[in-house]
């Protein structure tokens, strides 16, 4: 919805704005959810008013509501700029909302810039769907940044401090953290255990049959690598899920995917030739530059053959992904049209000949 | 028949983007509505190309069967044999030429999921389905541009 709404969560408040129906019936039911979520976690709430509730028109998985909330508690006048994402009801990515705030509770207190979260409603009884709310941040996402209208050299501060931003993560003590538990530590190699839930998804997704993909696999399973160590992975690193004000990135968002894997998972994904417009800088931090800067940075070798798989088995993920948005589609549970991803089979297959 | 099927597509498209799409405030319902116009509009280039596609990947995908039958286990040559002895389709029905796609191409699949094919198969397979991707009539139109996440 476009404007500023404003709505109190008050019995008998009414909204500045009379939204569309299906909006209203949205934007009623997140305000009663989050109303009902800080009550539980704080009883002594009273007084909750909730300005300036927006859905934003981005999240492919799901939906993301801006709101500024107050109240008045036992401890005195509180006011919040909060972000609330509720899983749509079509999902490109079937995840896990209680592991998602136990990572954002474990980065508190690094150096890795993440939202503050407050509150998840793990099972939807509350929002209607598994939520999660937490600080909004400072800044703006804009998902093709390096390659944006900056000058070069901003530019290409920003896409090295992408990197830098990528290394804090995989240097995370993930063990202090307490996140060996709720992760989950791979117990096969970590390529083995990613192309095991993969496959599983991609089982799960696909309508008809895909040998592309079944080609790819059984590629994949040949000549999966081992891992130089195991890590905190972002599971879906690009600047489009980071914020950023004043040249600086002020955070790290979408930790839905995060696990505990090979730091040449994320490394992988952003060399991946098919994400190139958001990842690289024509000339000037290309692949090369990219992986000569993580060595630099984190001290690992980066084996040339097992980046060139995660290379591959980025691909394959970005295909099984738009699987599953073609499945929502056709199940009537996802708005947005998606095609079996015949693009990424050309690149996918090139980079296979090239490791061998 | 006039309108035909594209020309009606066109339409549709033109009178979406150009009268309904301006009348649409909320950002996330503008964001789907040019989402949606943008897929019609690559249906209509799509839909003559259709049934050629299927008719001649049918046809190098059974060539290209009938190259493995004899490396596959002997379950999968049966049902490979099974599906190339079948009678061709009707070329201009568009379904039954979909539904053999569907189940060569799954047969496919199998014989590649299996370890005993030769090199020289893998490389046919890899070879055709790259040419199949070219030649695809749908794709993907990407006209989701994600607005930001937030802005202070």
């Amino acid at each position: 919805m476009s404007g500023t709404l404003k709505m109190s969560a008050t019995p008998g408040a009414r909204s500045a704005e009379s939204p569309p129906h299906e909006v209203a019936t949205g934007v009623r039911q997140v305000v009663a959810g989050l109303t009902a979520l800080i009550l539980d976690a704080i009883p002594t709430a009273r007084d909750m008013v909730f300005t300036g509730l927006e859905r934003a028109a981005g999240g492919l998985s799901r939906e993301n509501w801006s709101v500024d909330a107050t109240w008045n508690d036992a401890t005195g006048a509180q006011a919040h700029r909060l972000m609330l994402m509720r899983d749509a009801s079509g999902t490109l990515l079937a995840t896990n909302r209680a592991r998602e705030f136990a990572v954002l509770k474990a980065l508190e207190g690094t150096n890795v810039p993440a939202p503050r979260a407050h509150w998840v409603d793990i099972d939807g009884r509350r929002l209607g769907a598994p939520s999660l709310v937490m600080d909004r941040m400072p800044g703006a996402c804009d998902y093709l940044v390096l390659n944006g209208e900056q000058p070069l050299a901003a530019r290409l501060a920003l896409a090295q401090a992408f990197l830098a931003l990528m290394a804090k993560i995989h240097a995370v003590d993930w063990r202090a953290r307490g996140l060996g538990p709720i992760l989950g530590e791979p117990q096969a190699s970590p390529s083995q255990a990613e192309l095991a839930n993969w496959e599983a998804e991609y089982r799960r997704v696909q309508l008809e049959a895909h040998p592309e993909l079944d080609l790819a696999l059984a590629w994949m399973r040949r000549h999966a690598p081992k891992a130089e160590a195991v890590v905190l992975v972002h599971g879906d690193f690009k600047p489009g899920n980071a914020l950023i004000a004043g040249g600086q990135i002020t955070a790290k968002l979408d930790w839905e995917t995060a696990h505990l894997g090979d730091p040449l998972e994320d490394l992988g994904w952003v060399t991946n030739p098919v994400r190139r417009r958001e990842h690289q800088i024509e000339g000037v931090w290309e692949r090369d530059d990219i992986v000569a800067a993580y060595r630099q940075r984190t001290g690992l070798k980066v084996d040339e053959a097992a980046l060139t798989w995660w290379n591959v088995f980025s691909i394959w993920k970005l295909a099984v992904i738009q699987l599953t948005a073609v499945a929502e589609f056709v199940a009537g549970r996802y708005d947005r049209v998606f095609q079996t991803p015949a693009w990424l089979y050309r690149p996918m297959f090139q980079l296979m000949e090239k490791a061998a | 028949m006039r309108p035909s099927v594209e020309e009606q597509l066109a339409g549709t498209c033109r009178v979406l983007e150009g009268v309904v799409l301006p009348a649409v405030a909320d950002p996330y319902a503008r964001t789907l509505l040019a989402g949606l116009i943008g897929n019609l509009r690559m249906l209509g280039g799509a839909l003559p190309a259709i049934n050629g596609f299927l008719r001649n990947d049918n046809q190098a995908t059974a060539a290209l069967l009938e190259q493995m039958r004899a490396s596959v286990a002997p379950e999968l040559s049966e049902r490979i044999g099974a599906a190339l002895d079948a009678p061709a389709p009707d070329a201009a029905d568009r379904a039954a030429l979909d539904a053999h796609n569907g189940v060569l191409r799954e047969l496919l699949a199998h014989a590649l999921l299996g370890d005993a094919l030769p090199v020289e198969a893998r490389q046919a397979a890899l070879a055709h389905l790259t040419q199949r991707a070219a030649r695809s009539p749908m794709r993907y139109v990407s006209t989701t541009t994600p607005a930001p996440k937030t802005a202070n």
